[in-house]
C-alpha cells in the first residue's frame, strides 16, 4: 500500500490524512499526486480488503471510495457501510463512473457525504474536500454568529455547512448545501442551472440538478409538510421565495 | 398459388385409385374372357370336326365361278307369312331386305323358305305404274310393256325358266311361268300385288319344286305400254347365282351340339348361314343388370370397349361377313368379343373352319354370353367406384381442412411476426412455437431472429449509455492527468497543447454526458413522482426562456382556451420541449419564426390529448428514415453537424412514451412540424 508520509499543510499544522480506495491505478495515482500537491497525507488502496485492514488500525480523516472495486461490484457501498458503522462523523465521498440516480441515492443513503462522478475536475474535488475539512474544523470550534445567514425559518451556518428549518437541522449533502445556500442568499432571484452548478462546484446536467432539487425539497418537507420555499421557474431555474 | 389450392391439386392424385382398380378389374375380366374364349375355341373345334362328316350338306364349293353377290339367300322362316303384299308378318326386319338399283329408286327384296315353299317379297319404287292388260300379261316378244317382276330359276347348265308377275289391278295375281314349252299361268303360285304410294309391293309363295338350284330376280319398270323402261337384275352374270338355303340336317346336328347359353352358327364357304342353333341369352338367367347412368359412364370410360353386342347377332342379310368368320373361312380359327355399351351385355365368339376332305367347306361359329363375368365385374366395379368416391371425398375434405389449418397457422405466424416488428415488441411469443413440425421450427426460427433483432435493438438503445459509462473512466484518467500536468513546469508550447487536450477532453465529456442522458431520463421516469400541472403555464414560461436563449429566432406561442392539465413531470416535459426547440433552431435560419402551439386533440384517442406542436421552417424530413427518426443514434443531419448523435429526438420520444403519449413528425407547408400528444389528467 502507498503509505505516504505527511507533508505539512499550509492551513493546519497537522496534515489531514485522506484514504482513497480506487481500483483504477492511473486515476488513483493522479488523485494521489493531486492530494499530495495540496499537502494532504494520502493512503491509497486498490481493494476493499487491504483498505479495511489498514482502517482497523487507524482511521483517516476523509475517505474517497469508488463504488466498483475490481471484482467486487458493490464493494464501495459495503466499505462505506462498514466505515460508517465505526465512525459516524468520518467524511466519506463516493467517486465513481456510475452516474445512475439509483446508485447516487443508494450511496447517500449509506451515509456518504457526497456522491461525485468521475467527471468532476480536480480543482472542484479539492474545493469539496477543503469544504468538508472546513466543516469538520468548524464543528470543533464554538459556534460564531458571523457565519450565519437567516432567511425567515431558514438558518444557514456556512462554517459548519449546516442548515436548519424552523429550528430543526436538515441533513443535506455538500452539494445540496451549496445549492440551497446559492438560492437562499438572494431570495427572489432566479438561479439558473449554470449558476447552481457553479455554486455546487460540480458539473451537473439538467436532470441531476432536478434530482438534487427534488431531494432537497423532500428533505425539507420531512420536517415541514407545508414547505414550498423553492420555486421552479420553468425554462429558467429555481429561486428561493422570500417570505 | 395458395397452399390450399396446391394441396387440392395434389389430392387429385387420388384419382389414380379408381384408375388402378379399373385396371385390375379389366385385367381380371380379360383373363376370365380369355379362359372362356379358349373353352369356346375347344368347343368350336369339336363342333367343326363333327360337322366335317356332313360335308355333303355344305353347298359344294366348286360353283365358285358364280359371283357371291349373285347368290340369293333363302331365309329360314319360322312361320308362313300371309300372302297379302305386306312384309310385317315375315318377322325378319327391314335389315334383311336386299337392295337393287331401280329406275325410280331402290328396289328391296327378300326370299324366305318355309316348309317346302319359297316366299318372295319385292318392294319397288315406281313413279309410273304401268299395269298389264290381257295382251301384256304374258310377256310374249312383241307384246306391250308393263311393270313386271320376274323370278328366274335355273339349274345350270341345263334349264332356265322364269315366273313373271304382272298385275292388271292390285290384288291377288296369277304369275305366268315360262318353261321350255312356252308360257302358262301357274296357279300353284300364290301372289299378291299391293299398290303403295310411289310404287308397289309384291308378295308370293312358290312351291319349292317349281324352282331350280339357282335363283334370280328381275324387275322391269316400264314407263308406258310402249317403252320397256329399265330392267333391274339381282345378278350380274349371264345366269342367276345359287339359291342358298338352310340345311335342316345341319340345323339338327347343330341343335344337338349346342349347349345352353351358346349359339352355334354354321356357314358355307361363302359365309352364307346354313344352320343356327341355340341362343346366347338362353339358359343363363337373363341378368337384369340395373346399371346406373354414372356407373355405366365410368364403365365405358374404364373398361375395354368391345364391338357392339349387336354385331354378334346373326347377319340379317344371311351372310356372315364379320372378320373373325371371314378368317375362319380362310382356314384360321379366330375369336372375337362383343359388348353392348347400353346394357353391358357381352358376347364371346369363336369361329372355326369346317374342313371336309381337305377343303374348307364352311365355318362354325360358337357364341356365348358372358353374363357371369359381367355381373361379377359390375358388382366389383360398383363397389370399387363407391369406395373410391367416398375415399376421394374424404381425402379431399381432409386435405382441404388440413391445408386450411396449415395456411391459417402460417398466416397467424406471419401476422404475429409483422405485429411484433411493428409494435417493437420483439421478444413476444409467436404462435405454433411449441409445435413439433416445420411450422413450429419456422416459428422458433422467427422467434429467434426476432429475439436477436430485439436484443440488437436493445443493445443499440443501451449502447449510448453503456459507451458513456465505459468511456467515463478513461476520460477521467485523461482529465485528471491533464489537470496534474498543469501544475508541472511547462513551457508555452506544452501549455498550449495541454490547453487543447483539455478542451478536447471537455468536449468528449459533453458528448458522453449526452449519450448517457437517455438512460438517466429513463431512470428518472421510473422513480418520478408524477404531479398534475398546467402545460400552458409551463410551456409559456419556457418559451419566454427560449426568447432569451435564442434572440436571433422569433418564437410564436399560441394556445387554445382549453384546459391543459397533464400528469407527469414538468421538468421532463420541458426537457422534451428543449429537444424539439433545439432541433427546430438548428434546422432554421436567423430571423425564422418557430411556432409553438398548444391545442386539445379529441379525434384519435378515447382520452382527449394535449397536443403540442413545434413548427419550424427548414428542409423537409427525408422520407427514407421516417420510421426510425425517434430511434436511438439515428440522425437525419447530413454531415452538417457532427456533434449530433441522434439522441435528442430519442430522449424526446422516451419522455413522450413515459407520459403515456406519443410523438410524431410531419412535413407541413411551413416546414417541419413535430407534434407531441400527452394524455390530459
Amino acid at each position: 500500500m502507498w503509505q505516504i508520509v505527511a507533508t505539512i499543510s499550509p492551513e493546519t499544522c497537522v496534515a489531514k490524512r485522506i484514504a482513497i480506495v480506487e481500483d483504477e491505478a492511473a486515476i488513483r495515482d493522479n488523485y494521489v499526486a493531486a492530494f499530495k500537491r495540496e499537502g494532504y497525507v494520502v493512503d491509497a488502496y486498490a481493494a476493499r480488503g487491504p483498505a479495511m485492514e489498514a482502517f482497523a488500525s487507524r482511521l483517516p480523516d476523509l475517505v474517497i471510495i469508488d463504488v466498483n472495486l475490481e471484482d467486487d461490484v458493490e464493494g464501495g457501498f459495503e466499505l462505506c457501510r462498514e466505515l460508517r458503522s465505526r465512525a459516524a462523523d468520518l467524511p466519506i465521498i463516493f467517486l465513481t463512473a456510475r452516474d445512475s440516480e439509483f446508485d447516487a441515492v443508494s450511496g447517500l443513503r449509506l451515509g456518504a457525504d457526497d456522491y461525485l462522478t468521475k467527471d468532476i475536475s480536480l480543482p472542484h474535488l479539492m474545493a469539496r474536500i477543503a469544504a468538508l475539512f472546513r466543516r469538520l474544523d468548524a464543528l470543533a470550534r464554538p459556534q460564531g454568529s458571523e457565519s450565519r445567514i437567516s432567511r425567515g425559518d431558514l438558518e444557514i451556518d456556512t462554517d459548519r455547512m449546516r442548515i436548519s428549518w424552523k429550528g430543526q437541522a436538515v441533513g443535506l449533502t455538500l452539494t445540496e448545501f451549496w445549492l440551497v445556500h446559492a438560492m437562499a442568499r438572494y431570495p427572489g432571484h432566479v438561479k439558473n442551472r449554470q449558476q447552481l452548478m457553479d455554486a455546487a462546484q460540480a458539473v451537473l446536467d439538467d436532470n441531476t440538478i432536478t434530482s438534487h432539487i427534488k431531494r432537497i425539497r423532500r428533505k425539507f418537507a420531512a420536517i415541514d409538510d407545508s414547505f414550498d420555499a423553492i420555486e421552479t421557474v420553468y425554462g429558467m431555474g429555481y429561486r428561493w421565495l422570500a417570505d | 398459388m395458395s397452399l390450399k389450392r396446391q394441396l387440392l391439386l395434389v389430392s387429385l392424385l387420388v384419382l389414380i385409385l379408381p384408375w388402378a382398380g379399373c385396371q385390375f378389374i379389366r385385367e381380371t375380366e380379360s383373363a376370365l374372357r380369355e379362359g372362356q374364349q379358349q373353352m369356346l375355341a375347344g368347343t368350336a373345334r369339336a363342333v367343326a370336326e363333327s360337322l366335317a362328316q356332313y360335308g355333303d350338306e355344305f353347298p359344294s364349293a366348286n360353283n365358285s365361278d358364280f359371283m357371291i353377290g349373285d347368290q340369293i339367300y333363302g331365309h329360314p322362316l319360322a312361320t308362313a307369312p300371309e300372302i297379302d303384299g305386306y312384309f310385317d308378318d315375315w318377322l325378319l326386319g327391314e335389315a334383311s331386305l336386299r337392295e337393287l338399283p331401280g329406275a325410280d329408286g331402290v328396289i328391296r327384296y327378300v326370299v324366305g323358305v318355309h316348309d317346302a315353299h319359297v316366299y318372295l317379297y319385292v318392294r319397288v319404287v315406281d313413279r309410273s305404274p304401268v299395269y298389264a292388260d290381257a295382251q301384256s300379261l304374258v310377256p310374249n316378244p312383241g307384246a306391250p310393256q308393263a311393270d313386271r317382276v320376274r323370278l328366274i330359276s335355273a339349274d345350270p347348265p341345263y334349264l332356265e325358266e322364269f315366273l313373271s308377275f304382272a298385275a292388271e289391278a292390285p290384288g291377288t295375281i296369277v304369275p305366268v311361268r315360262k318353261t321350255d314349252f312356252g308360257f302358262a299361268p301357274e296357279p300353284a303360285v300364290r301372289a299378291y300385288w299391293q299398290d303403295v304410294p310411289r310404287g308397289y309391293q309384291l308378295e308370293a309363295r312358290i312351291p319349292a319344286r317349281l324352282l331350280g338350284a339357282h335363283l334370280g330376280l328381275e324387275v322391269q319398270n316400264a314407263t308406258s305400254r310402249e317403252a320397256a323402261g329399265v330392267r333391274s337384275r339381282s345378278f350380274a352374270s349371264r345366269s342367276p347365282g345359287r339359291f342358298v338355303t338352310a340345311s335342316p340336317a345341319l340345323a339338327q346336328v347343330a341343335a344337338g351340339l349346342a349347349q345352353p347359353g351358346m349359339r352355334l352358327i354354321v356357314t358355307d364357304a361363302a359365309g352364307w348361314r346354313i344352320a343356327t342353333a341355340g341362343d346366347v341369352s338362353a339358359g343363363a338367367a337373363p341378368q337384369p343388370t340395373v346399371v346406373s347412368t354414372w356407373l355405366r359412364l365410368a364403365y365405358n370410360a374404364f373398361v375395354d370397349a368391345g364391338t357392339g353386342a349387336g354385331f354378334a347377332e346373326p347377319d340379317p342379310g344371311g351372310r356372315e361377313q364379320r372378320n373373325y368368320i371371314a378368317a375362319a373361312l380362310n382356314g384360321r380359327q379366330e375369336s372375337a368379343w362383343f359388348r353392348s355399351p347400353e346394357t353391358g351385355r357381352a358376347v364371346v365368339a369363336v369361329a372355326a373352319p369346317v374342313t371336309a376332305e381337305g377343303v374348307i367347306v364352311g365355318a362354325v361359329v360358337v357364341q356365348r354370353g358372358t353374363e357371369a363375368i359381367l355381373s361379377l365385374r359390375n358388382e366389383t366395379l360398383a363397389r370399387l367406384l363407391n369406395v373410391t368416391l367416398i375415399t376421394m371425398l374424404a381425402v379431399v375434405v381432409a386435405l382441404l381442412g388440413y391445408a386450411t389449418l396449415l395456411s391459417r397457422r402460417i398466416r397467424h405466424l406471419s401476422v404475429a411476426a409483422e405485429k411484433a416488428l411493428e409494435g417493437d415488441d420483439l421478444h413476444t411469443a409467436l404462435p405454433s412455437a411449441l409445435a413439433g413440425d416445420e411450422i413450429g421450427d419456422l416459428s422458433r426460427s422467427f422467434s429467434y431472429v426476432l429475439g436477436q433483432l430485439g436484443d440488437y435493438n436493445d443493445y443499440l438503445r443501451t449502447l449510448a449509455s453503456k459507451l458513456s459509462h465505459e468511456l467515463r473512466t478513461p476520460l477521467a484518467i485523461v482529465t485528471s492527468s491533464l489537470e496534474n500536468l498543469e501544475h508541472e513546469q511547462l513551457d508555452e508550447t506544452a501549455l498550449g497543447y495541454t490547453e487543447r487536450a483539455k478542451h478536447g477532453a471537455d468536449r468528449l465529456r459533453k458528448i458522453l454526458s449526452a449519450m448517457g442522458e437517455a438512460s438517466r431520463v429513463e431512470e428518472i421516469m421510473k422513480h418520478a413522482e408524477p404531479e398534475v400541472f398546467d402545460l400552458r403555464d409551463v410551456v409559456a414560461a419556457t418559451v419566454e426562456a427560449y426568447r432569451d436563449a435564442w434572440p436571433q429566432r422569433r418564437f410564436a406561442f399560441s394556445a387554445t382556451d382549453d384546459a391543459f392539465a397533464v400528469t407527469g413531470s414538468p421538468e421532463l416535459v420541458i426537457q422534451l420541449l428543449d429537444k424539439l426547440v433545439d432541433n427546430a433552431v438548428s434546422f432554421s435560419a436567423d430571423g425564422d419564426e418557430i411556432g409553438i402551439a398548444l391545442s386539445v386533440d379529441t379525434q384519435s384517442r378515447v382520452l382527449p390529448h394535449c397536443r403540442l406542436d413545434v413548427t419550424n421552417p427548414g428542409p423537409p424530413l427525408p422520407q427514407r428514415m421516417r420510421g426510425q427518426m425517434f430511434d436511438s443514434m439515428v440522425s437525419m443531419r447530413a454531415g452538417k453537424d457532427d456533434k449530433h448523435l441522434g439522441l435528442g429526438l430519442y430522449v424526446a420520444r422516451l419522455i413522450a412514451d413515459g407520459h403515456g403519449g406519443r410523438i410524431e413528425a410531419d412535413n407541413v407547408e411551413a416546414g417541419v412540424r413535430f407534434s407531441v400528444f400527452l394524455p390530459t389528467a
